[in-house]
């Protein structure tokens, strides 16, 4: 078994990378126009859908971190064929941070956070006593703003150092940087799961400030992961139409994406439906606020087109081997899933401000504007760097060429 | 049924790749009735002896979903039919509190299915195979791979497949009395 003929392999990302990016950032351009009107226009709704968009676009980012520092502990040739791309899209995380100045810019101007407005603005007597005491422990505005200047840290750290050592593997005589990887992998994934509950609480859960749920943390989590590992699987479809994407993405590495999927998938309706059944079951007036909300008023139509297509119907598509180990087919459903993690953090977050069923224009607009921007600096991450370590030790798990049975293929 | 006093003929290889090409080529020459035997799971093996689909998954999933209806009806039938009991005012029949044991009993129908249907599609356990009846079999949970035309198959022909076994460049070659 010779892989001399695929060792020779070219292994940059193809040019149509740069155009992707352009793209990108032309879109990313238009729609900020459309965005920045609406700010000034209808602030509040602006606001809310760049929390919407926020959300869904650093849930990508966090989560391929996150698959990535489960691939460096457990290896695994379907995690190296798409490190770079997880690599890729965790070096946005800079980027990130700079996204959310507009957040504490809400804050500091009162806006959707009504923790953040002086007190005596508040008409219910519950929430006024409930939010006096917390207001000056928790939900300070210097409080908001130094976690997030501490979660934000945290996450730039982890994405460096995977990042540099990753990189020195791309050239002959590199070290081997194994080892490294597992000591910042393991406390890495712990690390990220107090930050982003802790994040969670402090951007989503404390829209509502008088409903807690202690699972919410984890909820936003799986979400984000599930978000990664979607995007990573259209993102090798489209590589898949180029070298060297196309001699390394065998169809074992895409089985094992699919099943990334389904466990993903999975485990988002565990977590969910365990919130759900201890608030049902409790049936406290403090807690079931949060159903309420989002189960009467048109939002319960939302939420229905939620468990129908963002876990029964794509949980039984994943159930059939030959659909996961296709990636043509397979991609579609991550496209679907991708799109059905936006309407679930807009059924998380929008009814906070609204009775009834509200979709508005700055819900599209703004998350694709960040969107925009955010695939056009993941894209150019993504051109920067070889599409694989190829001096790593696990590379020859990709390199190595498929035994030939064309009927499996 | 009358038994065929020969099971079939039998080839012996050193390297697992060896096998691999050798199942290929007994595969596209036309036999289908064929099975290999290695030390160790071989991946792309079972492929290439034409096997690509097996109905475990199928066993699972019927496992699965009687195991679900179990579960769900076995507590409808506990809390709403024969011992009514008012927990919290919440309606006899409340199927969100159901939810955690149908899963469960899904698993568990689901798991029990798997280890049985393996067996029972397998046919273990089995304490007679005819394979053992060649002394140098023991070697394949050693280091020997073995390929086998069984003589059920349609193309078998005692001289003609031996000849094809042996241009495979195998070890030996031997015939495997039932």
């Amino acid at each position: 078994m010779s892989a001399a003929p695929v060792k020779q392999l070219d292994l940059t990302a193809p040019p149509m990378v740069k155009t992707i990016a352009q793209r990108s950032l032309i879109v990313g351009v238009v729609f900020s126009v459309v965005a920045v009107v609406l700010a000034f226009m209808r602030p509040d709704e602006f606001y809310r859908a760049y929390l919407l968009g926020f959300m869904c676009w650093l849930g990508v980012a966090l989560g391929s971190m996150a698959i990535l520092m489960i691939r460096h502990l457990t290896g695994g040739g379907w995690g190296m064929v798409i490190r770079r791309i997880l690599g890729a899209a965790m070096r946005t995380v800079p980027l990130l941070a700079a996204l959310f100045i507009p957040m504490i810019v809400a804050v500091w101007q009162h806006r959707i956070y009504i923790w953040a407005q002086p007190l005596q603005n508040i008409k219910d007597k519950h929430l006024r006593e409930h939010l006096e005491d917390i207001t000056k422990t928790y939900l300070t505005t210097n409080g908001f703003i130094l976690r997030a200047v501490f979660y934000f840290a945290i996450w730039n750290l982890l994405s460096f150092l995977l990042s540099t050592w990753s990189k020195q593997t791309d050239h002959a005589g590199a070290p081997d940087n194994t080892d490294r990887f597992k000591v910042v992998a393991g406390p890495g994934l712990i690390l990220y799961g107090f930050t982003i509950s802790f994040a969670a609480i402090d951007w989503v859960m404390s829209l509502d400030p008088s409903w807690i749920s202690t699972i919410f943390g984890l909820v936003i989590l799986i979400g984000e992961v599930l978000s990664a590992m979607c995007f990573a699987v259209v993102v090798e479809r489209i590589l898949f139409n180029y070298k060297p994407m196309s001699e390394m993405l065998k169809p074992d590495f895409v089985h094992d994406h699919g099943k990334w999927m389904l466990a993903f998938t999975m485990v988002w309706a565990y977590f969910n439906f365990s919130q759900w059944l201890i608030i049902w079951a409790g049936n406290l007036p403090a807690e079931i606020t949060y159903y309420m909300r989002r189960l009467n008023g048109g939002w319960g139509y939302i939420g229905l087109i939620i468990v129908i297509f963002h876990f029964a119907v794509p949980f039984g598509i994943l159930l059939s081997r030959s659909f996961k180990r296709n990636i043509r087919k397979l991609v579609w459903l991550a496209v679907w899933l991708l799109l059905m993690r936006y309407l679930d953090l807009f059924w998380i977050i929008e009814p906070n401000f609204s009775q009834t069923l509200k979709f508005t224009l700055a819900d599209v607009v703004v998350p694709i504007a960040i969107g925009g921007f955010w695939l056009a600096y993941f894209f150019r991450n993504l051109g920067a760097l070889p599409l694989l370590p190829a001096y790593d030790p696990s590379a020859g798990e990709v390199l190595e060429p498929a035994h030939h049975h064309p009927e499996n293929a | 049924m009358k038994r065929d006093p020969i099971y079939g003929i039998m080839a012996e290889f050193d390297s697992a790749q060896a096998l691999i090409d050798a199942a290929h080529a007994t595969h596209q020459a036309g036999y289908q009735k064929i099975d290999a035997y290695s030390p160790f799971p071989i991946e792309g093996l079972a492929e290439e002896i034409g096997f690509h689909h097996d109905e475990v998954p199928l066993v699972v999933l019927i496992g699965g979903i009687i195991g679900g209806l179990t579960g769900y009806l076995m507590q409808y039938w506990m809390s709403a039919v024969d011992y009514p009991l008012n927990i919290g005012g919440k309606p006899y029949h409340s199927w969100p509190a159901f939810i955690i044991i149908t899963f469960e009993m899904t698993i568990l129908f689901a798991g029990i299915s798997a280890v049985f249907g393996m067996l029972a599609l397998n046919g273990l356990p089995m304490p007679y195979h005819p394979v053992f009846n060649v002394p140098r079999f023991a070697l394949a949970s050693k280091d020997r791979f073995f390929l086998i035309v069984f003589s059920s198959d349609k193309k078998y022909d005692p001289a003609a497949t031996r000849q094809f076994l042996e241009g495979l460049a195998p070890r030996s070659v031997s015939e495997v009395p039932s």
